[in-house]
């Protein structure tokens, strides 16, 4: 079955050897190359929104003023920070990079169903890079985090223009992306890769694009009406003219609940990977994780956004509702986690780097689930609500766990994107020093939510017994940049000094790894790809 | 297997980073000089590099699509369609959403300011619409395999790009004549939806045009791309559905 892959690795030579050529990267339309652009696009944004979190943690390292005196140059950067961390970070390295490069190997595809629409994806999402990253270059930038409320968002000085127009590209740029790829998906399947035999990985990215296209157009609608009023004088959410914020609210997190899951799926799809791969064992209850968990997430996903607005003047009605629904979804997500455990259960497990983020995935979104568990109560909600514990909780739950899963499965690929290994030194050295650091950061963070200490302010001057805490959570942060910075290295030096290794270092079933050499040249396999009757992903001790 | 060494190549194409490029001129800064630094001549510099990036890309795209170099994919765009339209959908849910909750929570509706509309125009532009889809349909009848008739399609589609271009002359009408009765985006909450409903569905108009004008120059070579051509009418069907909603929740309900 895996004979052909000794005369694919063949062929990689004379393909990749004919030496770099720029055009064949900015032009390019192959979804390898496509994914290095949205990696390279993504891990920027991140380490400038890092920067950005950096800046504000030192900031909060003493009462007043520590490194600018100037309160709006702190919301830009907390502006930046979400923004960017969410829009320009995750969503890209998760349904851009990593859809990229494992939807047409996986399902045996030389390629998307549409590489010219792909390019476009990757370019309009850089372009939506470039109008947020003007933020630090043109005058008044926006400061409005990355929800953009009116009525502050209207009558603020800052560029609501610019964040308006991010959100469309990148948005437009989702929306193309998830046309090309359910398309792919469903109709370039290689012969024999029957619905059965999809990879988790590409259930949680089909899922994730049919979220993208029904929800993102609703967050261009509200950022779209936000630019008209603030600009073009309409009174959509101008409670004087008989229009209303809520309006607003409910349309932005329509959209920005269920992105949540956009991030989620992809990246327990990869922890998925991973984990079969590292435990030498079959996904447990495969097919019932997808119906259930996936799709029982997929189901509810458009049902809880009013667990964001509790305390914004929405009817009780709807509170109650939403409490119920909130409360019903982390059903299938725990589900989800369950067919982690077992897929571990008796599997013969090796911790190599992947495999230690995988477990530190397990560990952070536990810590992030069960805080969260509190807050879909509005009772108890109510007095969490606008403190610290909500950055604590959803830095948890969505914004380290889920790059646990970015950074652990960049590590896993990296081997057949570059043909080549990391040092598991230095691997190790990053995932515990990211892992120490954010323990640190975010346990203080949500300890100070449960002394009450309101969040977003630049200072916090009726707090000064907290103070020592706010330093803990400032030197959890700098051990977090100090292991981003061995990840970074630790990729350039796999990417550059790696030793060569061969198509399956991992001895996974899967096809990337069975079927195509490291790295795999233009149209993927060297030949048409034909899945066996009793062929599976996971057939680990068959 | 035969194409193999063709394989070993990889792809590129110029167009979607020089339309990406285009965008950012056209749309970000542009809107960003003229209305948030109010600068008109930067803004308009930017529509003068945005523009023509916009127009050469998208021709240059069509005549790529045409020669078709990545052919293993081609006839999917009949399927990548309705998923399309589904996003599409969605924008105008969000736009009805707001729409409805502002309207049911008003006092009274319509609110103060608000001109007597003429109801014989959405008639009128009703009917232009469902006989272009027919127009489009039979169009569409004329490039089927058994009898293709070349003439007679460009012939069709010609019908259906002037009775689309009809519809946006009458719309841009009454937009002019509910200006002279002050009637304009900032008006009131009735008019911020009006304008922005009419006006996100007349420029789902203007793109179908743009497509149909895609299909239309190529083909009067020769040149017509079957799938492409079935996409852009079941788009075309499309917005003539939304307009159906539009007329009946912002003119008659």
């Amino acid at each position: 079955m895996s004979s052909t892959m000794v005369t694919g690795s063949v062929d990689t030579h004379q393909a990749s050897g004919s030496g770099f050529s720029l055009k064949e990267w900015v032009f390019t339309t192959d979804h390898k190359r496509v994914a290095v652009l949205y990696m390279i696009g993504a891990f920027a944004a991140f380490l400038v929104a890092g920067i950005m979190a950096i800046l504000m943690r030192t900031e909060l390292a003493s009462l007043g003023p520590t490194v600018t005196d100037n309160p709006a140059a702190y919301n830009t950067w907390l502006y930046f920070h979400g923004a960017a961390m969410i829009l320009g970070y995750q969503i890209p390295a998760l349904t851009g990079f990593f859809a990229n490069y494992y939807v047409p190997l996986m399902i045996g595809a030389k390629d998307v169903a549409f590489p010219r629409v792909n390019a476009l994806s990757v370019w309009l999402f850089w372009m939506g890079l470039v109008v947020a990253l003007l933020t630090f270059v043109i005058p008044d930038p926006p400061d409005i985090m990355w929800t953009g409320y009116p009525p502050y968002s209207i009558l603020t000085g800052g560029n609501t223009a610019f964040y308006t127009f991010t959100v469309l590209l990148m948005g437009f740029s989702s929306i193309a992306a998830g046309v090309n790829f359910l398309t792919t998906i469903i109709y370039m399947r290689a012969p024999g890769m029957a619905w059965s035999k999809l990879n988790i990985f590409i259930w949680c990215t089909l899922a994730a694009f049919i979220i993208q296209i029904i929800f993102v157009p609703i967050l261009g609608v509200a950022v779209t009406m936000l630019s008209l009023d603030k600009y073009l004088g309409t009174h959509f959410f101008n409670a004087a003219a008989g229009g209303s914020a809520l309006i607003y609210e409910n349309l932005f997190w329509f959209y920005s609940h269920p992105a949540v899951y956009v991030i989620f799926l992809p990246a327990v799809g990869l922890i998925y990977e991973i984990v079969a791969t590292f435990a030498r064992n079959r996904i447990f209850n495969h097919m019932k994780m997808v119906y259930y968990g996936i799709f029982g997430v997929l189901a509810l996903t458009g049902l809880v956004w009013a667990h964001h607005l509790y305390i914004a003047g929405i009817p009780n009605w709807m509170v109650l509702i939403h409490v119920f629904t909130t409360l019903v979804i982390s059903i299938p997500v725990g589900l989800l986690m369950i067919g982690l455990l077992g897929t571990l259960y008796k599997g013969s497990i090796q911790y190599s780097t992947p495999m230690l983020y995988a477990a530190g995935f397990l560990f952070l979104f536990l810590i992030g689930g069960l805080t969260g568990i509190p807050n879909a109560m509005s009772a108890i909600y109510m007095h969490l609500t606008d403190t610290y514990w909500m950055p604590g909780h959803f830095h948890y739950v969505m914004a380290v766990s889920m790059t646990t899963a970015i950074l652990g499965g960049t590590y896993y690929v990296l081997p057949k994107m570059t043909g080549r290994m990391y040092s598991e030194t230095l691997g190790k050295l990053g995932f515990f020093l990211f892992f120490i650091g954010v323990n640190i950061t975010f346990m203080f963070t949500l300890l100070m939510g449960v002394k009450g200490l309101p969040r977003r302010y630049y200072d916090y001057q009726q707090f000064p017994e907290l103070e020592w805490m706010q330093q803990w959570a400032t030197i959890g942060s700098y051990i977090i940049l100090l292991g981003a910075l061995v990840v970074l290295v630790s990729w350039l030096h796999c990417a550059f000094f790696g030793m060569r290794v061969g198509p399956n270092p991992w001895g996974s079933r899967s096809l990337e790894w069975t079927h195509a050499p490291s790295p795999p040249p233009p149209g993927n396999f060297g030949g048409e790809v034909r899945v066996p009757e009793d062929w599976s992903p996971y057939g680990y001790g068959k | 297997m035969n194409g193999h060494a063709h394989e070993l190549k990889w792809h590129t194409s110029y167009w979607p980073l020089l339309v990406s490029v285009g965008t950012l001129f056209l749309a970000p800064l542009a809107f960003g000089f003229y209305f948030v630094y109010k600068m008109p001549l930067a803004a308009f510099v930017c529509l003068g590099i945005g523009a023509p990036l916009v127009l050469i890309s998208i021709i240059g795209w069509v005549r790529e699509g045409l020669e078709d170099e990545h052919g293993y994919s081609a006839g999917l765009s009949v399927w990548a369609m309705p998923f399309f339209i589904v996003a599409e959908a969605f924008l105008f849910v969000g736009f009805f959403a707001a729409y409805w909750v502002t309207r049911l929570t008003a006092p009274f509706w319509p609110p103060p300011g608000t001109p007597e509309m003429s109801m014989a125009v959405p008639v009128v532009m009703t009917f232009i619409l469902v006989a272009s889809s027919f127009t489009i349909h039979l169009a569409e009848g004329k490039i089927e395999d058994e009898r293709y008739d070349g003439k007679g399609f460009i012939f069709w589609l010609a019908v259906t790009m002037v009775l689309g271009a009809v519809f946006l002359g009458i719309s841009a009408f009454e937009w002019t004549e509910l200006y002279h009765h002050g009637f304009v985006f900032g008006t009131n909450v009735f008019s911020s939806s009006f304008f922005s409903i009419t006006g996100f569905h007349g420029s789902h108009v203007l793109v179908g045009l743009a497509l149909f004008l895609c299909i239309l120059l190529p083909a009067l070579s020769g040149k017509v791309n079957k799938a492409f051509v079935k996409s852009a009418s079941v788009y075309w069907h499309f917005v003539d559905v939304v307009w159906f909603f539009v007329v009946s929740q912002l003119y008659f309900w």
